[in-house]
């Protein structure tokens, strides 16, 4: 299945007018696990929160909603979450975890949680994994490229970033700049050319900008949990949904995407077997 | 006429080590030798010529059953030389983390001398007990210092982090919740010990304690002046037994010591007891004094406070000590660095101590009670590995013996 197991594909955003001001997108992350921790569900969540320099996420343990509504946003640079996953549950001591991860940290997750080689009694804490859809992701030094030198943008004017209708987009006080995402290929981490997953297969809940409108995410439930923490949510009235069906551009560019991916990488995958290098999985 | 009585390796114990009594025709052991036949290591070789911050990652793996200790040790010498003041969160982590280890390690010891002391309808509760006990114990070593068996976040200067407001509460939680269990816990292990009635005077010998601190550790209570070591050659008067022997003798003002859990009572408490039952009496009631402890730390600790210094590792070449108080006794690392590098190290572990009083301490009593004066001192040699080869068809045993490497 080219979008991973899942129960239910619906469009949704977060009714809270804060979060749709901070968020990326429908502001799922920030919603779901805000909405957790407020309900106990989590008592923490590992999010990619802000760090000593502009736009290079450093992993934090957010413990109040508003810590998670700080680190809101999404981040195109790597921020190694996986790796707070034990001080979360360790000098935090929490002991019902969430976090949110792209699909390749996702898969580190559940590898991690099958095989706990220096991880002990954490697996059976972590009660939330929102995955993001992930086409590619960038170093640090290839963002600063496309804002310094392709934009010539000072990095620390920068508001929001986006990736959507074929360009990279940054947002300043003043401008809306971009450049064609054909221009930033070949700068991507050498790991995403070989990754099968678009839409992050292995989380308790999905979600991502894709197949829905401006403002509004695409959130797949995929697990049992993930499925009733959402449900909650929505019936709680911290989501409003909308039918896959009737939303524009809809069900079918999410697949195409992902389908997309694995193709790609699939020859890369392929090419490199014949070489007889080795390949993640 | 004299017999001889040899247990090797002493079972119940951690690691392996040799017992050989000289026994009369009644059977008393006339002469006690005990010695280590866990081949050497030399971990302290391999942290020489490296980083100060290698040391303590290193020096912890000595051992899978008191690594809290050798941590603590390692950490506190490298603070040591190079004149670190930690900070005082940092401190009563590092204490809390002892504390706690002590209190699983103790535990871990009434599994091990259960089989001589717990009746077979008390044995399931017992073993229940402990384990319950130890889970408690770990599962604060394991939030405070990352991890239970090996921590990774023991760090020269203090700790890698402060713990949260949540793991704060939390552990002074599951700790009250403990002490009425671990109270119960320490009256049934004195009760059961009691009722063995082994022979007054099992154990006792006329060597002095030596302690440094009632729980955690001081290196100034420990004095360089007065230790001394030498090579079980000159110690053993029995050749066969000297060669054999693998590790030395340390001395203090010129005799060998007890340590361990009465050592402490009797400097910093006054006990008076001596013997098999007071060193299980005295290792019962540590864990109340640990625990209590702990609890005072997760009160009065500042979870904001940093718990790390900053420091410059080039170091002096200064000779850096680490005294803890491990739950076997006092553990003393040494250490110097100079031009960022680790230049000499050296560790001094509680069973060696041990070691040279353990033996004759077996004297004066049936050899059956040996392996009890043994066990009373929880000794813990460093692992060495085993092997068995077992017969497919009948499952007998072809081969038993430790590997030498």
């Amino acid at each position: 299945m080219v979008l991973g197991t899942y129960k239910e594909i619906v469009s949704a955003r977060s009714t809270d007018k804060q979060i749709q001001k901070v968020s990326q997108d429908g502001g799922i992350v920030t919603g779901l696990l805000a909405f957790a921790l407020e309900e106990k569900i989590i008592e923490g969540a590992v999010v990619a929160g802000p760090g000593e320099d502009f736009w290079k996420p450093e992993p934090m343990v957010a413990m109040s909603a508003d810590e998670i509504i700080a680190a809101a946003g999404t981040k195109y640079t790597f921020s190694p979450n996986v790796m707070m996953l034990k001080k979360a549950v360790r000098q935090y001591g929490i002991e019902k975890l969430g976090t949110v991860a792209i699909p390749c940290q996702t898969m580190g997750i559940r590898k991690m949680q099958s095989y706990p080689f220096g991880v002990r009694f954490l697996a059976d804490k972590i009660k939330l994994l929102v995955g993001i859809y992930c086409m590619e992701n960038f170093p640090f030094a290839s963002l600063q490229t496309f804002i310094s030198e392709k934009m010539g943008v000072d990095p620390k004017l920068v508001e929001k970033m986006d990736i959507g209708k074929g360009k990279f987009w940054v947002y300043t006080q003043d401008d809306v700049l971009s450049i064609p995402l054909k221009e930033t290929h070949g700068y991507e981490q050498s790991g995403c050319n070989v990754c099968l997953d678009y839409v992050a297969e292995l989380g308790d809940v999905s979600t991502g900008s894709v197949g829905s409108p401006d403002g509004w995410s695409t959130v797949i439930t995929r697990t049992d949990d993930g499925n009733s923490i959402f449900q909650q949510a929505v019936e709680a009235g911290a989501f409003e949904t909308k039918d896959m069906a009737n939303v524009k551009p809809g069900l079918d560019l999410l697949e195409k995407l992902s389908a997309q991916k694995k193709d790609k990488n699939q020859k890369t995958i392929d090419k490199r077997k014949e070489m007889g290098l080795p390949v993640p999985f | 006429m004299s017999e001889r009585i040899v247990i090797s390796p002493t079972s119940r114990q951690e690691g392996h080590a040799e017992l050989v009594m000289e026994v009369d025709d009644e059977g008393i052991v006339t002469k006690g030798r005990y010695f280590s036949i866990t081949p050497v290591r030399g971990l302290e070789k391999i942290v020489t010529g490296k980083a100060p911050e290698t040391a303590p990652v290193i020096v912890q793996r000595i051992c899978g059953v008191c690594p809290i200790p050798h941590t603590l040790a390692s950490v506190e010498a490298m603070d040591d030389s190079l004149g670190i003041e930690i900070p005082k969160a940092g401190r009563l982590l590092r204490e809390l983390t002892l504390a706690a280890h002590d209190i699983n390690s103790h535990a871990i010891h009434h599994f091990l001398i259960a089989a001589d002391f717990v009746p077979e309808n008390l044995m399931a509760a017992a073993i229940n007990s402990v384990s319950e006990i130890r889970k408690t114990a770990q599962y604060a070593v394991d939030m405070v210092a990352g991890e239970g068996i090996h921590p990774s976040d023991v760090r020269i200067g203090g700790m890698a982090d402060n713990i949260s407001e949540l793991a704060r509460k939390r552990l002074y939680a599951r700790f009250k919740q403990l002490k009425p269990k671990l109270d119960e816990h320490v009256d049934l292990i004195i009760g059961l010990v009691a009722d063995k009635g082994l022979p007054k005077g099992l154990g006792v010998h006329g060597q002095p304690t030596l302690a440094s601190h009632h729980l955690y550790g001081d290196r100034t209570k420990f004095d360089l002046d007065r230790f001394t070591e030498i090579m079980p050659e000159s110690w053993y008067d029995d050749a066969e037994i000297a060669k054999k022997a693998c590790s030395t003798i340390p001395l203090y003002d010129g005799v060998n010591v007890e340590v361990g859990p009465r050592a402490r009572a009797s400097v910093f408490h006054g006990f008076k007891d001596t013997g098999v039952v007071a060193q299980h009496v005295a290792r019962a009631l540590e864990m109340k004094s640990a625990l209590s402890r702990a609890i005072a730390i997760l009160d009065e600790l500042d979870t904001s406070a940093p718990a790390r210094a900053d420091f410059d590792v080039t170091g002096t070449n200064k000779l850096g000590i680490g005294a803890i108080e491990g739950p076997r006794g006092l553990d003393v690392h040494m250490a110097q660095v100079a031009n960022g590098k680790t230049q000499f190290y050296s560790a001094l572990v509680p069973t060696t101590w041990n070691i040279p009083t353990m033996g004759p301490a077996t004297e004066g009593f049936h050899h059956e009670y040996g392996p009890h004066v043994i066990r009373a001192y929880d000794p813990c040699l460093s692992c060495a590995t085993h092997v068995l080869v077992v017969d497919d068809e009948d499952n007998s045993v072809i081969k038993n013996e430790m590997v030498r490497l």
